[in-house]
C-alpha cells in the first residue's frame, strides 16, 4: 500500500516539474516585450537568416553608440518561410520596422498589399538627397511610385557576364572586353566565341558548353532584344499590367533565339545536361565545363571557391541598349506597421553611409554597395579578378540597366512559376517555342485577370 | 499474432539438420537471385547516406568539383569542429534546443493522447461518436489554414520567442495519436478490466495499471512518430522563435542554405545532416522491435 502510494506521487510530481520547466521557459518572453515608452524605442530589423544578411547584427553596436536612444534587434527565418513569418507576424500585429523584399515576394507585392510606410514627408523633412550617399535619382526612382518613395536602395547587384579563364586559353580565345561602350560584342558575337568554346560529345566528363545565357527571369528576356512585353502602365501603376504580349512575334522570335542556342547552335547547354553537372549546387558554370554565364553578380562573392579561374566581361549587346544588363537593386522599407517609423529612417541612413557600406562588403562577404563612394573598395575585394574590370562592368550595367521585373511586377512569384513551368518543354525541345509561347499567354491572361483585380 | 505463432511450431519441431540440408539446397537459384537483388537495392538506397558522409569530409573546394569524387581526397574532418564551432552556427545550443523541445513533446503527447484515447476506448456517452469524429476531422485541417490564427493567440499570450507554442499544444493531445491508440485499446480484453475492478482499482488505475504496462509497442510508435515529427519540425519553430539561443536543428539546417547569393557550405550541412539523423537512427534503432509490432498491431501504416 505504501509503495503504492509513492507511486501515486510520482504523477502530480511530474506535472509539477513540467509546469515548471514551462513557466522558465516562458519567463523571457514577458519580460522583453516590456520597455515600452520609457527610454529608448526598439525597432526591429526582419532578414534572412544567412551570412550574407544577418551582417547587420555586426554593426548595430557601432549604431547605438551613436543614437543612444534607439535599440535595433535584428529577427531572421530562412529564405523559405520568409514570407509565412512575415505574414503572421502582421497579422498579429507585430510587425518588424524594417525589411526588404528579401524572400519571394517583390517590391510590387508589398505595395500593393499596402504593407509599405511612405517616406516621403519624412526624407523632405530631413532634407534626405541621394546625392549625398552615393546614389543615383535613376536608382532611388526605382521604389517611387507616384513620386513618394516607399523604399531606399541598400545594395547594387547586376547582371554581369562570368567567363572561365582556364577554358579560353585552352581554346586561345581572346577574353570577352568588359566595357560596355565596345560595340563589336554584340549578342552574334558571343555565339561566336560560345561555338569555339564549345566541344561536343556524348560523353558528359569531355563535353563542355560555351555559353549559359541566363539574363532575367524567363519574362523578362525578351526585353534584352528590345521587346516590350509587358503594357507601359506596368511601370507606374504598382506593377500590375493591362496587357501583355508574350505571344507576338516579336517575343516569339526573342524566345526562339535563346532556345536556338541549345538546339539549333548547340553552344548553350540542355537542361538535362545542366542538370547532371551542376546537381544540387544548381549552376552548372560552377563545373567548370561552361564558358561564359550571364546571371546575377552575386556569383563574384564565391568566386574564391571556383576551381577555375574568372573574368567578368560586360552582358553583350542585344539590340536594345536602354535594358542590356538586369539590376538588382535591393531597397529597404519602412512596415506601416511599424511604430517608429523615423527612428526606422535613421537605420536606414546609418546602413547606406559611406563607411558601413564599405564594412558591409567584408562582413556580408561580398555585397554590393549601392553608395558610390563605397564601391572603389567593393571592386578590389575579389583576389584574381581585376578590379578594373569589375568597374566597368558595374558602370556599365548601371548605366544600360533595368531594374528586374521581379521586384517590379505584382504577384511576381506565381508568372515567374508558371514560365517555369510551361517554357521547359520549349527548353527541352518537345514542343515548338511558338506554341509554348501562345499557351503561356493565354494561362498569364487567366491569372492576370484573377490576380489583378 | 497467435496465427502465426502456431504456423511456427512445426518447423522447430524438425530434425536440425533436415533443416541444414533444407537450407543448403533452398539457397541455390530463388535465394540467390533474390539476394543479389537485395544488395544492389540497399547500395542504391544507401547511395545518398555515403554520398552525404563523403560530402560531409570534403573540403569547400572539392565539394564544387565535377565529376565529383565518392571518397575525398583529403579527408576534412576539421568540418565538424567547425560546425561545432561556428559563431554563426551555434549547433551545440541548436542540439539542445532540438532535445528539449522533441523530448517534452513526447512525454506531453504520449500522456495526454493515451489518457484521451483511453476514453474513447472504454466508456459510452451520449454523442461520443460524433465527438471521435469532430476530433478525426481535426487531422483534415492544413497546418496552414491554423497557422495565423494560431500565431496571433500565442502572441497574444506573450509567448513568443519561447517553447511554449510548441510544447503545450502536445500536452492537449494528438489527434493521430489518440486515433491510434484508441484502435490499441481496444483490442484489450474487457475481461481484465473487470479482473481489475474486483481487485478495488479505481479507473484511473485501470489505465495506468492495466491499459498502459500492456500498451508498450503502441506508446513506442506514438512516441517514436511523435519525435520524428517534432525533431523534423521547420515552420513552427521558424514562427515562433527568433533568437538565435532559442533556434532548433532544422531552422539552423534551413539557414545554413538559405542565401540566393552564396554557395551554401554544403560539406558543413552535411556534418550537420549526419549529427541530426543520428538521433533518430539511434531511436528508431533501438526501438525497431516495438515500433514494427505497434504498426502491426494496431493495424495503422
Amino acid at each position: 500500500m505504501n509503495q503504492a502510494k509513492k507511486k501515486w506521487l510520482i504523477l502530480p510530481s511530474l506535472i509539477l516539474v513540467f509546469v515548471l520547466v514551462l513557466s522558465a521557459c516562458g519567463g523571457g518572453g514577458s519580460n522583453s516585450g516590456g520597455e515600452k515608452d520609457s527610454g529608448p524605442v526598439t525597432i526591429t530589423y526582419y532578414t534572412i537568416d544567412s551570412p550574407d544578411r544577418t551582417y547587420v547584427e555586426k554593426l548595430i553596436p557601432d549604431f547605438e553608440k551613436a543614437n543612444p536612444n534607439i535599440k535595433v534587434k535584428v529577427e531572421k527565418a530562412p529564405y523559405e518561410q520568409f514570407d509565412s513569418k512575415l505574414q503572421a507576424n502582421i497579422a498579429a500585429k507585430n510587425s518588424p520596422d524594417i525589411t526588404s523584399h528579401f524572400g519571394y515576394g517583390g517590391f510590387a507585392e508589398y505595395y500593393n498589399k499596402d504593407l509599405l510606410a511612405d517616406l516621403t514627408d519624412i526624407m523632405s523633412e530631413d532634407g534626405f538627397k541621394g546625392s549625398d550617399f552615393g546614389i543615383s535619382d535613376e536608382l532611388m526612382d526605382i521604389y517611387k511610385v507616384d513620386g513618394k518613395t516607399y523604399g531606399i536602395p541598400f545594395s547594387n547587384y547586376v547582371t554581369i557576364l562570368l567567363y572561365n579563364k582556364d577554358m579560353f586559353d585552352k581554346a586561345g580565345v581572346p577574353y570577352p572586353p568588359s566595357d560596355y561602350e565596345d560595340k563589336s560584342w554584340t549578342f552574334d558575337k558571343m555565339v561566336e566565341v560560345a561555338d569555339k568554346l564549345t566541344v561536343r560529345d556524348d560523353d558528359i566528363e569531355k563535353s563542355a558548353y560555351g555559353v549559359n545565357f541566363g539574363w532575367g527571369e524567363l519574362d523578362m528576356r525578351p526585353a534584352y532584344f528590345g521587346v516590350n512585353v509587358y503594357s507601359d502602365d506596368t511601370w507606374t501603376n504598382g506593377g500590375k499590367p493591362s496587357e501583355t504580349h508574350f505571344d507576338s512575334p516579336e517575343a516569339i522570335a526573342a524566345y526562339q533565339k535563346l532556345i536556338d542556342l541549345i538546339w539549333d547552335k548547340k553552344v548553350s547547354p540542355p537542361p538535362a545536361w545542366s542538370k547532371s553537372v551542376a546537381g544540387q549546387f544548381g549552376d552548372p558554370f560552377l563545373s567548370g565545363k561552361v564558358g561564359m554565364t550571364v546571371g546575377g553578380s552575386w556569383a563574384l562573392a564565391s568566386q574564391d571557391q571556383f576551381n577555375f579561374k574568372i573574368g567578368v566581361a560586360a552582358v553583350p549587346y542585344g539590340g536594345n541598349d536602354k535594358e542590356r544588363s538586369v539590376l538588382y537593386v535591393d531597397p529597404l522599407f519602412v512596415l506601416k506597421g511599424s511604430k517608429h517609423p523615423k527612428e526606422s529612417y535613421e537605420f536606414i541612413k546609418f546602413l547606406i553611409s559611406k563607411d558601413v557600406q564599405e564594412k558591409s562588403i567584408e562582413l556580408s562577404g561580398g555585397t554590393p554597395p549601392i553608395n558610390d563612394q563605397a564601391k572603389e573598395k567593393y571592386y578590389n575585394s575579389f583576389d584574381g579578378v581585376d578590379p578594373v574590370a569589375i568597374k566597368n562592368v558595374y558602370d556599365g550595367a548601371n548605366k544600360y540597366g533595368v531594374e528586374s521585373y521581379n521586384h517590379l511586377v505584382a504577384n511576381y512569384s506565381q508568372i515567374n512559376e508558371l514560365f517555369i513551368n510551361e517554357f521547359a518543354a520549349a527548353e527541352n525541345n518537345t514542343s515548338p517555342v511558338d506554341i509554348v509561347m501562345q499557351g503561356i499567354q493565354k494561362k498569364l491572361d487567366k491569372l492576370l485577370e484573377r490576380v489583378n483585380k | 499474432m497467435s496465427d502465426t505463432v502456431i504456423d511456427k511450431t512445426p518447423n522447430i519441431i524438425i530434425d536440425p539438420t533436415k533443416v541444414k540440408g533444407d537450407r543448403k539446397r533452398r539457397m541455390t537459384v530463388g535465394e540467390i537471385v533474390a539476394f543479389v537483388l537485395l544488395i544492389l537495392l540497399t547500395c542504391t538506397m544507401l547511395f545518398p547516406v555515403i554520398f552525404m558522409i563523403s560530402t560531409a569530409l570534403k573540403t569547400s573546394k572539392e565539394m564544387l568539383q565535377f565529376p565529383p569524387t565518392i571518397i575525398p581526397e583529403t579527408f576534412a574532418w576539421d568540418n565538424f569542429k567547425t560546425l561545432f564551432t561556428n559563431d554563426e552556427i551555434k549547433f551545440g545550443i541548436l542540439y539542445k534546443n532540438s532535445i528539449i523541445v522533441a523530448g517534452l513533446s513526447v512525454v506531453g503527447t504520449v500522456f495526454s493522447s493515451a489518457l484521451v484515447a483511453y476514453g474513447f476506448s472504454r466508456y459510452r456517452a451520449k454523442g461520443k461518436k460524433i465527438m471521435f469524429m469532430l476530433m478525426i476531422s481535426t487531422m483534415m485541417l492544413p497546418y496552414p489554414a491554423v497557422m495565423i490564427p494560431q500565431f496571433i493567440l500565442f502572441s497574444n499570450l506573450g509567448w513568443m520567442n519561447t517553447f511554449l507554442p510548441l510544447i503545450v499544444p502536445t500536452f492537449l493531445g494528438s489527434a493521430y495519436q489518440i486515433f491510434l491508440l484508441r484502435q490499441f485499446f481496444m483490442s484489450l480484453p474487457n475481461e481484465l478490466y473487470d479482473s481489475g475492478k474486483i481487485d478495488g482499482c479505481s479507473e484511473f488505475r485501470l489505465f495506468w495499471k492495466i491499459a498502459l504496462p500492456l500498451s508498450g509497442p503502441a506508446l513506442a510508435t506514438v512516441a517514436i512518430f511523435t519525435f520524428i515529427w517534432t525533431w523534423n519540425d521547420l515552420l513552427g519553430p521558424v514562427l515562433y522563435l527568433s533568437s538565435q539561443e532559442k533556434f532548433t536543428l532544422p531552422v539552423g539546417l534551413a539557414a545554413m542554405m538559405s542565401s540566393k547569393f552564396r554557395i551554401a557550405p554544403y560539406n558543413l550541412l552535411m556534418c550537420a545532416s549526419i549529427m541530426t539523423t543520428l538521433p533518430v537512427v539511434a531511436i528508431f534503432a533501438s526501438a525497431q522491435k516495438h515500433f514494427t509490432e505497434g504498426i502491426v498491431l494496431t493495424g495503422i501504416k
